[in-house]
């Protein structure tokens, strides 16, 4: 099968959704034969986040957010993303949520499809994307429509477009089909790129107020490469500004790992092949699959290599499905896929929002569970604005997006936690102004539960996480340790300089009748004193510079 | 023009006192002009390095050693008050002053101001805040520079008082210490500077309590029983204690004492007799050895089956001036008894006795018994007997 172009930034949610949705999707398709997935979708809101006015508009503000990064920063661009929320006059419960972001666009042709129908494009190749719940910005919509009435409006200019184009749609939900309400075109003499969508929602701003606050500062210290600037209903416009160019590396696209493979997906993929034989398939639809490897797992599978796939029993896709996580041999999952922060970019993030006296941050090295491959980063920020708490500050984050709920419950949690992580031995005494940013990038995020707030207890993960926790930590604790030190020197430096005028004035008078004067001892005892300390003339003026005594008598 | 008045006991003491801190301190200048950490080097004046001398039956300063180095963070402060303080008193001497502990307390006692250039504040901080600690560096300096406080003109309140049969010079003044009327000689704070010219006495009775001294001089005690009278008014001073000595070595008199029948009293005579754990350093010129302890002993009011000793005191008496032991007489007689200095057998008998009756007694008793008891058959009794502790 030829490999298909990536579509406008607007159906990559989708294509997460594939990825991780794919079960959810399937088992609509099975249990609920009689319902689009639109219609499950809304009867299922609650899951996707929109079960209150509060938390939709929150849940809102963040899907459409990430859609704006994902057509930015993944695709080379600096984001400048602009987010408003307006209290319409005719009813205070009607919020019009708009995005706007520089993208790439939107190809007008897609734009009914990726606003208008829910499922649009579906493709099964991985790569870490932000979309959470891959369908969100879709859901927004059709919360805003079932609640409001209104339509969702778009404007959008590909790359390099002569027009902008303008639509209102909405979605026929019992066919789940987008109805287009209006469209139009305008001239784009300044050449313009990117999309601004506009949703008009129930929400309840006093109550998600400080979610969406949050939300906005988290995202802020995880794209440091933005500029972010935000309106919120009351008219407060906080910015935030650009503090570094450069882009976390771009995540390619890769084909499933043959451990990550279940059933469901296997039948997705097979669905979709143009293979004839089995032997075919393996190398077409996984990562890592050679010739070689394929021959040697159909052995060790014990199935034959002309078999159709399409033609699989039940009994023998179950089977193809376990053999395939158990085969050894396949070669260890491709981190290509993924897109870690980097150090740079945690550091600037950490720095310019929370302005610590010292950050460090650590990307570790790729890694695997079940077939997956994630990898891991940590960054502390410590000291300065940071309040000072009985426990460390954590902000977590999974494929970029940050993590607000159920923080306890997750896995990071478990690693930071005091009771359970040495903090004293890195010279960390409680309560401490720190704060810990956890990232965790993979093709598949191991979620706790539906809510997707919180990550699982994997034991690959959790060990790298303190890893990297350790590693970051250790950075930090040289650091402590080099003021300390330094503190030290300077009190010790203040106390002699303190005392050295009455020693000088002491010896001067007991001794003055042998010439001694107290200007020549009090020059020998700065000598003394910098020999003792071990400092260098530098050093020691820098130490002194400023210090001031006199004695009163 | 004041120097004229100044007698040459005196000035000779000041010569040779800034002569000493010259040579001392020049040691600390040495160590500074060759770039070193410059250091005091101190006895410790600690209960763990008071040494009980069998041989001597003296408490002496043990061998452990302190180094006080001015670049070092914790004893920074330390050495600069001990060098202040050395300024001082050299100062002092200089002038032909006689400063008191208090006087050189407050002479020390300034501001040092300084700016911390990493937070830009200012800070006053006191050379020193109260008088403990300028007195602790007075002790330093004596034992750095092997010269008592005395010896350094340093002053202090008089406290000791003493009559008998005895001349002495004090400055340019010959003083006869039989012609005191009711009053007595305060014993100066610079014993030394005392010379003794002649004395017809056969011993020297101490009393811990003024009120007594007092009543035994005024019915002619000293002179019927030709003594030398003296009274500590409590603990003694250091002045009282050399006196003593200076008596009892230079004139080869015996030493009575006589204090309360308690732990507080047993102490009081163990510091005329072996020095005190703080000031140990001194005891080889301020304690008296060979004093004896001639009561009120616990043998003296209960009497003792063992040696068939008989009670001064009838069962009447002991009901009126026994006096219940305290919780913290107690604790303290317990204390004693791990001195070295207490162990003898005739303390132990003492000590034991006590912790059996729990009971005390003031020298009060005695005198309420009668004046005439206590000056004409208790003391010269014991005396005579050899009825005493050593």
């Amino acid at each position: 099968m030829p490999r298909r172009k990536r579509r406008a930034s607007r159906t990559r949610s989708t294509a997460t959704t594939a990825s991780r949705g794919s079960v959810e999707v399937s088992e609509a398709d099975v249990s609920f034969r009689s319902m689009t997935p639109s219609q499950f979708f809304y009867e299922y809101r609650e899951v996707a986040g929109f079960g209150s006015p509060s938390r939709a508009l929150y849940q809102t503000v963040r899907e459409l957010v990430e859609n704006a990064l994902d057509a930015t920063d993944v695709h080379g661009i600096l984001p400048d993303i602009y987010v408003a929320i307006e209290r319409l006059p005719e009813n205070p419960n009607y919020y019009r949520v708009t995005v706007e972001d520089n993208g790439i666009g939107i190809d007008p042709k897609h734009v009914p499809y990726a606003f208008g129908q829910v499922l649009y494009s579906s493709k099964y190749r991985l790569r870490q994307a932000r979309g959470r719940f891959g369908l969100g910005a879709k859901m927004a919509i059709l919360y805003g429509q079932i609640k409001t009435g209104r339509p969702v409006e778009v404007y959008t200019s590909p790359l390099r477009s002569r027009k902008v184009y303008f639509f209102k749609i909405m979605i026929d939900i019992e066919k789940n089909q987008p109805i287009v309400l209006a469209r139009g075109e305008f001239p784009n003499p300044s050449r313009w790129h990117g999309t601004r969508v506009s949703v008009v929602i129930e929400g309840d701003w006093p109550r998600a107020r400080h979610r969406v606050y949050m939300y906005m500062q988290r995202t802020a210290i995880a794209a440091p490469y933005a500029n972010i600037t935000f309106i919120d209903p009351d008219g407060n416009i906080t910015v935030y500004s650009r503090k570094i160019r450069k882009l976390p590396p771009k995540p390619k696209e890769v084909k499933p790992h043959p451990h990550g493979v279940d059933i469901e997906l296997l039948k997705q993929l097979i669905k979709k092949s143009g293979a004839s034989t089995l032997f075919e398939f393996l190398i077409e639809a996984f990562q890592g699959v050679g010739k070689k490897t394929a021959k040697s797992f159909l052995e060790f599978a014990g199935l034959e290599e002309n078999l159709d796939p399409h033609k699989l029993s039940d009994k023998q896709l179950e089977h193809l499905a376990r053999k395939l996580r158990e085969f050894p041999k396949f070669r260890s999952p491709s981190a290509d896929a993924l897109s870690p922060f980097g150090p740079d970019i945690i550091e600037a993030g950490l720095r310019a929002i929370l302005k610590p006296e010292f950050v460090v941050a650590v990307t570790r090295r790729p890694r695997a569970y079940e077939g997956h491959p994630f990898i891991v980063e940590v960054g502390i920020a410590y000291g300065g604005e940071i309040p000072v708490s009985n426990e460390p500050m954590l902000l977590r984050y999974a494929n970029k997006i940050p993590l607000l709920y159920d923080e306890k419950a997750d896995v990071a949690w478990k690693v930071v936690d005091p009771n359970n992580f040495d903090w004293k031995s890195y010279l960390v005494n409680f309560p401490a102004p720190i704060a810990v940013l956890t990232h965790i990038a993979s093709t598949k995020v191991p979620y706790k539960g539906v809510g997707k707030e919180s990550v699982a207890d994997v034991p690959e993960i959790e060990q790298e996480l303190r890893n990297a926790l350790r590693e970051a930590v250790r950075r930090l604790r040289d650091y402590l340790l080099k003021k300390l030190r330094e503190e030290e020197a300077r009190k010790r430096i203040a106390t002699f300089m303190k005392y050295t005028p009455e020693v000088a004035k002491s010896l001067a008078t007991i001794l003055g009748p042998m010439g001694v004067k107290e200007e020549e001892v009090r020059e020998m005892l700065l000598v003394a004193m910098k020999r003792r300390l071990g400092l260098s003339e530098d050093e020691f003026s820098k130490l002194v510079e400023g210090l001031e005594v006199s004695i009163e008598e | 023009m004041v120097a004229e008045y100044i007698d040459a006991a005196d000035r000779e003491a000041r010569r040779r006192a800034l002569s000493v801190f010259r040579e001392r301190f020049k040691e600390i200048y040495k160590q500074i002009k060759m770039g070193e950490n410059p250091f005091l080097m101190l006895p410790k004046r600690t209960l763990s390095n008071t040494i009980y001398d069998e041989k001597r039956k003296l408490l002496l300063l043990g061998p452990e050693k302190l180094k006080r180095s001015f670049f070092d963070l914790h004893e920074s402060k330390k050495f600069m008050q001990t060098l202040l303080m050395a300024r001082i008193i050299y100062e002092a001497l200089e002038r032909d002053e006689y400063p008191t502990i208090r006087d050189l307390y407050y002479r020390g006692k300034h501001t040092i101001l300084y700016r911390d250039p990493s937070t830009g504040r200012r800070y006053e901080e006191n050379t020193w805040d109260e008088q403990r600690e300028s007195d602790a560096v007075i002790r330093d300096i004596e034992v750095f520079t092997g010269l008592l406080r005395e010896e350094m003109l340093i002053l202090s309140k008089e406290k000791g008082k003493v009559v008998g049969n005895m001349r002495i010079r004090s400055g340019n003044d010959i003083i006869d210490l039989s012609r005191m009327g009711h009053g007595a000689y305060a014993i100066e704070p610079t014993p030394d500077l005392i010379e003794f010219i002649d004395v017809d006495a056969e011993f020297v009775l101490v009393v811990e309590k003024d009120a007594v001294f007092q009543q035994l001089h005024r019915i002619g005690f000293w002179r019927k029983h030709k003594a030398i009278l003296i009274t500590s008014a409590g603990q003694p001073d250091r002045a009282t204690r050399r006196f003593l000595r200076r008596l009892n070595e230079e004139l080869k008199l015996p030493v009575y004492i006589l204090t309360d029948a308690d732990p507080y009293g047993w102490y009081i005579y163990s510091v005329f007799r072996i020095g005190s754990i703080t000031l140990s350093y001194e005891s080889e010129r301020l304690a008296t050895p060979e004093a004896r302890f001639i009561g009120v002993s616990m043998t003296d009011i209960f009497g003792d089956k063992k040696t068939g000793k008989k009670p001064y005191l009838t069962e009447q008496e002991r009901r009126n001036y026994i006096i219940k032991a305290k919780d913290a007489d107690i604790k303290r007689a317990y204390e004693l008894m791990n001195y070295r200095w207490f162990q003898t057998e005739k303390w132990k008998r003492e000590i034991e006795i006590f912790l059996d009756k729990k009971s005390k007694l003031e020298i009060e008793a005695l005198t309420s018994k009668g004046l005439r008891f206590l000056a004409d058959k208790y003391l010269p009794e014991k005396i005579e007997t050899g009825d005493w502790i050593s």
